[in-house]
């Protein structure tokens, strides 16, 4: 049972309107019959009865909804009154507050406790007031003692880093060592291409040659009576003449890469960024010098993550055991206990058990250690 | 005739209006009793000093007969002021079509100039039934209620009451209560008649000289952010007058019949105002 105070409604008083008082046109066409009907006459001041009906209706919906909401809110959140309670009696200084305890507790139960008295119903609109307050802060800041969460949250973050290592990792790491073997491949370099000059030299005739190509095709459509479409397949046709030299020039050159970064090289050589690799084009050297500062690539040092990781797994497998060990020891125990509880002296077969566990677990942790 | 025929519709509608009046009155009586049991109810609790279970889920139903019933009587209520509205939109036509077909038919205007005192009892009363806007739950007033302007591509409607920006014969600007007669889109431009004396010449002007008067007053106890608030500069029809002049807001209405008192901008006083009148909503316009 909840008392009068706890009540955060406001127990409105919803008369609906006096129509014989205040709606008196509205009245007297109630009264009529159907015959003498309304006049036009009598329109605006019925307009203006029916507004005030109709105003305060609405009114009195808007209030009756707040009302159920705050009824419903109330009815769902019983579980946190005790935190509003101790708020409540905390500002009021009530006696008798060691009652209330008790009433909540019984409060989901059938009975009732008794209800503090009718001495209080000068308190009450004070109280219901400040209740009132209490319950609209309520959804907003729940009183409930914050959770200490650092602790949670530092294990989370560390997670990662205590956690076991599963076997994929390791097959993880036995893939990154992997590399070192297809290395080798791309130490091979490549043989001589041709040399630059003479390749833009060729490029240059090829330009002309389709330079001329063009020119001979668009003078035969200026006789022909082909419109602008055919500048665009033209067009079309250089672009993949070109790209299809492109492709057929790098058998040639028997370099992989194209003519650009051959280029772009040279510039680069000549700006003195890279140093001039005597006319052996490998491009990928710039990007192998960076990748090979990168990680170490001493045959010494690729191996050692990886027996680590072998290590830390044969460890684990042993803090395993130590780990089922140990609750043997521990259900050993508590036969003893139990035993020991009932005023009867553990059996031999009992102690026999306990021991062996315990020389069990002795030798793990000595394996361990080792 | 078409005047004949609006007449026998008006006699239905009318009719219609009387039946649902009578409906809203059923259902009032019938929420009565509900309202009743709330509060007895309400005085149960209240003495017995403890709050049971079972009068809570008495109360929530309760208040859900109640919610359910005060809807009803809602929309019964809104229907009952839409018949209205449309009886008074029919009559409304009747007369501009009497008032054309009038033109027609006399070399004299239709009508005498109406006396001084005529007029302004009709303004009057036109101000007081300016429907009043009563949103449901979550409505937002509409533009053109109370203080809330139209929204920039409204056209106003022939018929429909504006403050006309004109200029007088000795060149002097004045905003005029007018009613609007056509808009041209070709244009952009309004033909305007001056509420005060029919049958003079009509005005045309464009867009930028014409704001529509509101057609919802706002209801101070539901949306008191549609009224203009104290000391806002608007366009106020100035008593016993058709013209609109400057204003300063004074008090807004505390009730959905009351006026707004606002200090017109009058040089003729010392502090350059004078002492408050009273506006009705209708007659208050956001200044240009």
């Amino acid at each position: 049972m909840s008392e009068l105070k706890d009540c955060p409604l406001q127990f409105h008083d919803f008369k609906s309107v006096d129509h014989l008082k205040v709606c008196p046109r509205y009245t007297a066409v109630l009264a009529r019959s159907e015959d003498d009907g309304i006049g036009i006459e009598e329109l605006d001041t019925l307009q203006l009865e029916l507004e005030t009906l109709l105003s305060s209706a609405s009114r009195r919906l808007r209030v009756l909804e707040a009302e159920t909401q705050i009824l419903t809110d109330w009815q769902d959140k019983k579980g946190d009154r005790r935190f509003l309670k101790l708020g409540r009696d905390h500002e009021l200084g009530a006696p008798a507050k060691h009652g209330k305890p008790k009433k909540q507790k019984l409060e989901g139960k059938a009975g009732h406790g008794p209800g503090p008295g009718p001495g209080r119903p000068k308190s009450k609109n004070l109280q219901s007031k400040i209740q009132e307050y209490e319950f609209t802060d309520d959804p907003i800041d729940v009183p409930r003692i914050p959770k200490n969460d650092a602790p949670n949250r530092f294990w989370a973050s560390v997670e990662p880093y205590c956690a076991d290592i599963t076997s994929e990792e390791v097959r993880t790491l036995e893939e990154l060592l992997k590399p070192p073997e297809d290395e080798a491949e791309h130490y091979k370099i490549p043989p001589l291409g041709k040399h630059y000059s003479q390749r833009w030299a060729q490029e240059d005739l090829l330009e002309e040659q389709k330079d001329g190509a063009r020119a001979a095709a668009v003078a035969d459509k200026k006789k022909g009576i082909m419109g602008p479409l055919t500048e665009l397949d033209t067009k079309d046709v250089d672009a993949l003449l070109k790209k299809s030299e492109a492709q057929h020039e790098q058998p040639e050159d028997g370099c992989p890469f194209g003519p650009l970064t051959q280029r772009l090289l040279q510039a680069l050589v000549e700006e003195n960024i890279i140093s001039p690799m005597e006319d052996s084009p490998i491009p990928d050297v710039s990007g192998k010098e960076s990748g090979a500062d990168g990680a170490s690539t001493s045959p010494r040092n690729q191996n050692k993550p990886f027996r680590l990781a072998k290590e830390e797994v044969n460890r684990q497998e042993l803090r395993q055991r130590v780990r089922m060990a140990d609750n043997e020891v521990m259900d050993a125990f508590r036969k003893i206990m139990a035993a020991r509880q009932k005023k009867r002296t553990p059996t031999k077969k009992e102690k026999d058990q306990a021991w062996k566990t315990l020389k069990e677990r002795e030798s793990i942790l000595k394996l361990l250690d080792g | 005739m078409a005047l004949v025929s609006a007449d026998s519709r008006i006699a239905e509608l009318l009719s219609e209006l009387h039946q649902l009046i009578k409906q809203t009155q059923e259902e009032r009586s019938r929420s009565e009793h509900n309202l009743i049991n709330i509060q007895k109810t309400h005085e149960r609790m209240q003495t017995e000093n403890k709050i049971s279970p079972y009068f809570r889920t008495k109360l929530r139903s309760l208040y859900t007969t109640a919610k359910a019933d005060a809807e009803a009587e809602c929309n019964i209520l809104r229907r009952a002021l839409d018949k209205i509205a449309e009886i008074k939109s029919l009559l409304e036509e009747r007369r501009i079509a009497a008032k054309i077909a009038g033109l027609y038919n006399d070399s004299e205007p239709p009508r005498k100039t109406m006396r001084r005192g005529v007029l302004m009892t009709l303004l009057q009363q036109s101000a007081m039934t300016l429907p009043l806007w009563i949103g449901k739950p979550g409505d937002k007033p509409p533009p053109l209620c109370g203080a809330i302007p139209a929204s920039g591509d409204y056209v106003a409607k022939p018929g429909d009451k504006v403050a006309a920006r004109v200029k007088a014969v000795d060149g002097d600007e004045q905003w005029i209560l007018a009613e609007v007669v056509s808009y041209s889109h070709a244009t952009n431009k309004y033909e305007v008649d001056d509420i005060d004396e029919e049958g003079k010449e009509r005005h045309t002007l464009s867009r930028r000289r014409i704001i529509p008067l509101p057609q919802w007053k706002a209801n101070p106890e539901t949306d008191p952010e549609a009224l203009f608030q104290k000391d806002q500069l608007v366009l106020a029809l100035y008593p016993q007058t058709t013209c609109f002049y400057r204003a300063l807001i004074h008090t807004p209405p505390q009730r959905p019949q009351d006026d707004y008192s606002v200090l017109f901008e009058d040089t003729s006083y010392a502090d350059g105002y004078s002492p408050p009148l009273n506006v009705a909503q209708s007659g208050t316009l956001p200044s240009a």
